[in-house]
């Protein structure tokens, strides 16, 4: 009897590890069957969202910077982690990505390291704020994304910007970039300057590089034809109202004129597979203001 | 024997909070292993369990661990040269900070991020990789012989002089950064702003093993000098009477407070008035003996800059606010209340 006993369990737990096996088999099986497509993506810049939410994987996008506005729906389903200067490894390992995306422009280097080390698949684009460095950036994130169909993102750019019409005399555009009470204007070698120049305008400002605190003096010399600001910025400044009342704006032609435009940040800044759409919306808006 | 004895009571009961809160900040944290406790996962990486993911062996070790340590040692220096410094100019009120150290290491550090590039490539590859750190270091050492310099005639060191030239240093500092700040990039304005609240999110274990290297040399050194310093509480000169070598003890607590702000700044940016609070409580329990406070410093340091990065990393979850944020919110208030209690003697 006992004898029997013995021989029974142990043919039971040889069974039972046997099903186990088997369940576990099954199991790898079918996660190594899902397509191969799907990767769990964090996008650290806005542009790369747009482009890998163009090229149809929204999906796959479960954490973003907080630069990352467009599409809306992301908000759903991917978690906002923060600005990109401030944005910490463990954040984003908790969303368990197995592609990290990201801009050179805007990272962190001690960020970069985290991620470097991390062994997640991790790519940072040289990002240009150009026409072809946005094609260059589609083609490079569609790579990335394992996504070979992004020539008709590329063609729309360029449908787009033809039909940005040309404007005979250039106005003088100042970008001011409202960020509560701190305002600084977009000098040379900023997105800013490279949009308005797409959009057949020109930058007010060509004596210093990137972003500067506004100074009436500044503005005044620049004496611009049209202020742009995002539109969140301007909502933020205090609306037109109060920008006609900043210290040496009511000096200038825009001023005199009252011409001030404001367009959507993400838009405007994030020369993705929308910056066809942004150089019209900005030239419409130029044309609208120089008549 | 009975304070001797004391002092280990002590130091084992501050050890065992230490341990338990640095457990609790393992446990703490947005990454989720898959419903694992994260203790489970932290002792399969001890045994190199070889089933452990990468993510979550990277999550346990290189991000967690390594930033407990790090705490860890970076609370433990700052308190300890507060201490010490302390000690040095007889006065509750010394620390880092207000005497100009953190705002000189601040400074220069300032000046390598945002200068850096230009200089960077003319320099030997082993400076180029710890630019930033060397460049704290000499800048809390100038600030230091500064100070030193400027507030001791004959050597007797005037607590008022040494706390206004503080100031001045301070203020120095702080407009050369902010003109620094001025002439910064949109990322590298936020590299400093950042980096001037503090933050060990970028713990490795390279920079943990320097800073290692730095604390053993220190308390090597340090640690056993609390009866000297006890003794320099009568006046220099009866220290000197006790045989104690008064000036070759200066001069090694100004190099080696300066070696430890300057490497934490370098680190973990600017981490406000742990040098302050610590020092003070301990001095609440054991009056100014420094064969107390010195060693019980080390260790309380690390108990406060632990919970307060664990803290940090959890209340705005998945983000993090930077942690001098928070120590200058403890550190302010009992800074006045120093300031009352010592009212007539300043």
């Amino acid at each position: 009897m006992k004898k029997f006993v013995l021989v029974a369990s142990v043919l039971l737990a040889v069974y039972s590890c046997k099903k186990e096996g088997a369940k576990k088999e099954n199991t790898t099986e079918t996660s190594s069957e899902a397509p191969k497509s799907s990767n769990k993506i964090v996008s650290l810049n806005g542009g790369i969202t747009e482009i890998i939410s163009a090229l149809g994987h929204e999906k796959e996008i479960v954490g973003t910077d907080v630069t990352s506005t467009y599409p809306e729906s992301l908000k759903a389903t991917a978690k906002n982690l923060g600005h990109v200067r401030s944005i910490t490894i463990e954040p984003i390992m908790a969303v368990s990505p197995t592609l990290i995306l990201a801009s050179d422009k805007d990272i962190n280097p001690e960020l970069l390291n985290k991620i470097k080390s991390s062994g997640i698949k991790a790519e940072v684009f040289n990002q240009e704020f150009s026409v072809d460095g946005t094609k260059k950036l589609i083609e490079q994130v569609a790579k990335a994304v394992g996504n070979t169909d992004y020539q008709k993102l590329i063609d729309k750019i360029d449908a787009d910007m033809k039909l940005v019409q040309p404007i005979a005399k250039k106005p003088k555009v100042l970008f001011i970039y409202a960020r509560g009470n701190n305002l600084m204007v977009a000098g040379k070698n900023t997105p800013m300057e490279k949009l308005i120049g797409l959009a057949g305008g020109e930058n007010a400002i060509n004596d210093f590089e990137d972003f500067k605190p506004l100074t009436p003096e500044a503005v005044v010399k620049a004496n611009p034809d049209v202020l742009f600001f995002f539109t969140s910025g301007l909502q933020g400044a205090g609306g037109n109202d109060a920008v006609l009342k900043m210290p040496g704006v009511s000096q200038t032609n825009a001023g005199k004129n009252k011409k001030i435009i404001a367009m959507d940040g993400g838009l405007v800044s994030s020369f993705g597979p929308r910056l066809g759409e942004a150089a019209v919306g900005l030239n419409k808006l130029l044309i609208e203001n120089t008549k | 024997m009975r304070t001797q004895s004391k002092l280990y009571f002590y130091f084992t009961l501050s050890a065992v909070l230490l341990v338990i809160i640095a457990v609790m900040a393992l446990n703490t944290g947005v990454y989720d292993f898959n419903g694992v406790s994260p203790f489970t996962v932290f002792w399969q990486f001890v045994k190199g369990d070889q089933s452990l993911s990468l993510s979550d062996k990277y999550v346990i070790w290189d991000v967690r661990a390594a930033r407990i340590v790090m705490a860890v040692l970076v609370g433990s220096m700052l308190a300890v040269s507060g201490t010490s410094l302390q000690g040095l100019f007889k006065n509750p009120l010394a620390t880092g900070e207000s005497i100009g150290l953190t705002s000189g290491a601040t400074l220069l550090a300032a000046i390598a991020i945002v200068l850096g590039g230009h200089f960077r490539e003319y320099l030997p590859e082993f400076v180029q990789f710890s630019l930033v750190g060397i460049a704290a270091f000499l800048g809390a050492l100038l600030a230091m012989m500064l100070v030193y310099r400027i507030s001791t005639s004959a050597g007797k060191t005037n607590v008022v002089m040494m706390l206004l030239s503080g100031v001045a240093i301070t203020s120095i500092g702080f407009s050369i950064t902010g003109f620094l700040i001025y002439i910064s990039k949109d990322d590298q304005l936020r590299d400093l702003t950042f980096w001037n609240m503090g933050s060990l999110a970028a713990a490795t274990w390279t920079k943990n093993s320097v800073l290692a290297v730095v604390i053993l040399i220190s308390y090597i050194v340090l640690l056993p000098k609390g009866k000297a310093l006890n003794a320099m509480m009568l006046g220099e000169k009866d220290a000197q009477h006790l045989g104690i070598n008064v000036e070759r003890l200066k001069k090694q607590i100004v190099v080696i407070t300066a070696l430890m702000v300057g490497t934490c700044v370098a680190f973990s940016g600017t981490i406000g008035f742990v040098g302050l609070i610590v020092p003070y409580i301990l001095r609440l329990l054991f009056k100014s003996n420094y064969t107390y406070i010195l060693p019980l410093s080390a260790i309380c340091g690390s108990v406060l800059l632990l919970i307060a990065d664990t803290f940090s990393r959890s209340i705005v979850a998945p983000s993090e606010l930077p942690i001098g944020i928070l120590t200058s919110l403890i550190g302010g208030p009992i800074f006045i209340a120093i300031l009352i209690k010592f009212k007539k003697s300043l």
